[in-house]
């Protein structure tokens, strides 16, 4: 009983594929049931004519064969009997799961012919970057390394990948699909339990492959409206000697809408301090890591393409507590 | 910082012999160039010259900090960076000296660290090696990447 419990407290979780949260996720996860109780009654019936057998041999080790009753001319007729009804349950067991698994793969991939809500999620080694299409504006609203969906929506996940292949993966909401360079991918998406989940790169990309992942957050519509419009805006004009400093240094790579920051190669800083984690879920969210990320990104993560920026002590307390700000 | 010249000698031999061990190897430590190079004979410029892991970190980032505005290929004069005439010398130091300190208010010595600059410079020293369709691959490969200030996706 205690093993039992152990090995299924790994189960559920924010990253997991046996506590669905989601339609797709659902749909997999009554696939993989399926395949378990089928694969398992095989096994058994397979295991259970293994016993027989050696069952039967010991019963008759010593008696001549020649006198054996059960045999008729050599073969036994029981057996002769029963294994191709055997066979026969098990391929009837291979054709159910390849049914099952033939009609989830189209349920899990009909994209829909007009999705409420479109969003691109874009692979870079080693982070996301996140776009939601502006009904408005017809324009992209961008952020990074986190992605929040309404509940009950379904949602169209445009994939792609800027540098080498990577694989989008929140097992609790749907299964994985490739991100693959001059390509685009779609997955619909239907989340349905609010909560917090965590994405993971799931196709090796190199050195920082493992620091690839992303906060997933599911809410209700009304709430995710608000936390969109909140993204839409623009940050407050920058002043003061971080946001000084930054626009020297950082602003090359990073977008901070509305001051003046427009590089385009970094995540988009415009509420960076909105969000739940820090660098593609390597850290979590504080001021404290937010200078010890400015001050030894590859520290933190070794091989990543940020550079180590030499501010002055002053300078980079400063851009720390400006981007603290960001909210 | 307090470490002996007899421990950043070690540093370096050390890591010269880890970049020996292949061209693509890629070293996950310290990074060695964090001030300018001192010469073309700094022992660090094999360093990167002759790993092309740095090289190719440099070209990623020649579209990052928007080089390719200027030296688009197809530019003429001292903008074309491929054909193996440098205006102001094409060791190691001049050519890092160019992208630092000749670029007028674009001040890259103060808006790039070294190690990019370093990476920058094994880039484009390394351009003239390679043929123009060699070059062109190069910058195919690398379409789906952000160019400064624009991003039009992976994907046209
Ligand atoms: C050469 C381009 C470049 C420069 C210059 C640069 N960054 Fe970055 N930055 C990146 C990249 C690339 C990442 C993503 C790294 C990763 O997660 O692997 C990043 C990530 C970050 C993040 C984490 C964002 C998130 O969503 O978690 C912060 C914060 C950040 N940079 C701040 C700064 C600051 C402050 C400066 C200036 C001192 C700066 N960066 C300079 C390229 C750059
Ligand atoms: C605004 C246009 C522009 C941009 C952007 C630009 N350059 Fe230049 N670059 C020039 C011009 C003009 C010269 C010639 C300067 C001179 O002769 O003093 C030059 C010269 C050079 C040289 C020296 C060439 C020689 O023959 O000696 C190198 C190397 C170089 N640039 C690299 C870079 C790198 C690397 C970047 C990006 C970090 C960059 N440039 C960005 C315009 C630009
Ligand atoms: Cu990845």
């Amino acid at each position: 009983m205690p093993t039992a419990g152990l090995l299924l407290a790994g189960c559920a979780g924010p990253q997991s594929a046996l506590d669905p949260g989601g339609d797709q996720a659902h749909a997999l996860f009554s696939l993989f049931g399926l395949m378990l109780w089928v694969s398992g009654a095989i096994y058994a019936v397979v295991l259970a004519g293994l016993g027989w057998a050696l069952w039967r041999a010991w019963r008759r080790r010593g008696t001549d064969a020649r006198r054996d009753a059960t045999l008729v001319g050599g073969v036994d007729a029981r057996l002769d009997r029963t294994l191709p009804v055997v066979a026969g349950a098990i391929v009837l067991g291979l054709t159910v799961l390849i049914t099952g698994s033939f009609f989830a793969d189209r349920a899990l991939f009909a994209t829909r012919a007009a999705p409420a809500l479109e969003v691109r999620v874009t692979g870079h080694q080693w982070w996301w970057r996140v776009q939601y299409r502006d009904r408005v504006s017809d324009g992209w609203i961008e952020t990074a390394n986190e992605l929040h969906l309404p509940q009950g929506v379904t949602v169209r996940l445009v994939l792609n990948s800027a540098d080498v292949i990577h694989s989008f993966w929140v097992p609790n909401v749907a299964g994985k699909l490739d991100m693959v360079p001059g390509r685009t991918n779609r997955l619909d998406v239907t989340a349905r339990r609010p909560g917090w989940y965590r994405g993971q790169c799931a196709e090796f990309c190199g050195t920082q492959h493992a620091h690839m992942a992303f906060a997933v957050k599911v809410e209700p519509p009304a709430a995710f409206r608000a936390w969109l419009a909140a993204q839409a805006a623009p940050a407050a004009p920058a002043e003061g000697r971080g946001a000084a400093a930054f626009q020297a240094t950082c602003a090359a790579c990073h977008a901070i809408r509305g001051a003046g920051a427009a590089g385009r190669a970094g995540p988009d800083l415009t509420h960076v301090a909105a969000r739940r984690t820090l660098a593609a879920g390597a850290l979590t969210m504080t001021r404290g890591n937010l200078q010890g990320w400015i001050a030894q990104p590859k520290a933190i993560k070794p091989g990543t393409s940020m550079p180590a920026i030499p501010l002055t002590p002053a300078d980079a307390d400063a851009v720390a507590t400006y981007l603290a700000t960001l909210r | 910082m307090a470490i002996g010249r007899g421990g950043a000698t070690t540093a370096v031999l050390a890591a010269l012999l880890l970049a020996a061990c292949g061209r693509e190897a890629r070293d996950i430590g310290p990074s060695l160039g964090e001030t300018p190079p001192r010469g073309g004979s700094d022992p660090r410029i094999p360093y990167y010259q002759d790993n092309v892991y740095q090289v190719a970190q440099g070209g990623r980032y020649f579209g990052w900090y928007g080089c390719v505005a200027c030296h688009v290929e197809g530019a003429v004069g001292v903008r074309d960076l491929g054909d193996g005439r440098w205006q102001h010398g094409g060791g190691f130091d001049q050519v890092y000296a160019a992208i630092a300190r000749r670029h007028g208010a674009l001040n890259y010595a103060a808006r790039i660290p070294a190690e990019p600059l370093w990476q920058l410079t094994a880039y484009v020293r390394d351009l003239p090696q390679h043929t123009p369709e060699k070059r062109r691959r190069l910058a195919i490969d690398q379409v789906g990447e952000p160019h400064g200030r624009s991003w039009s996706g992976p994907v046209r």
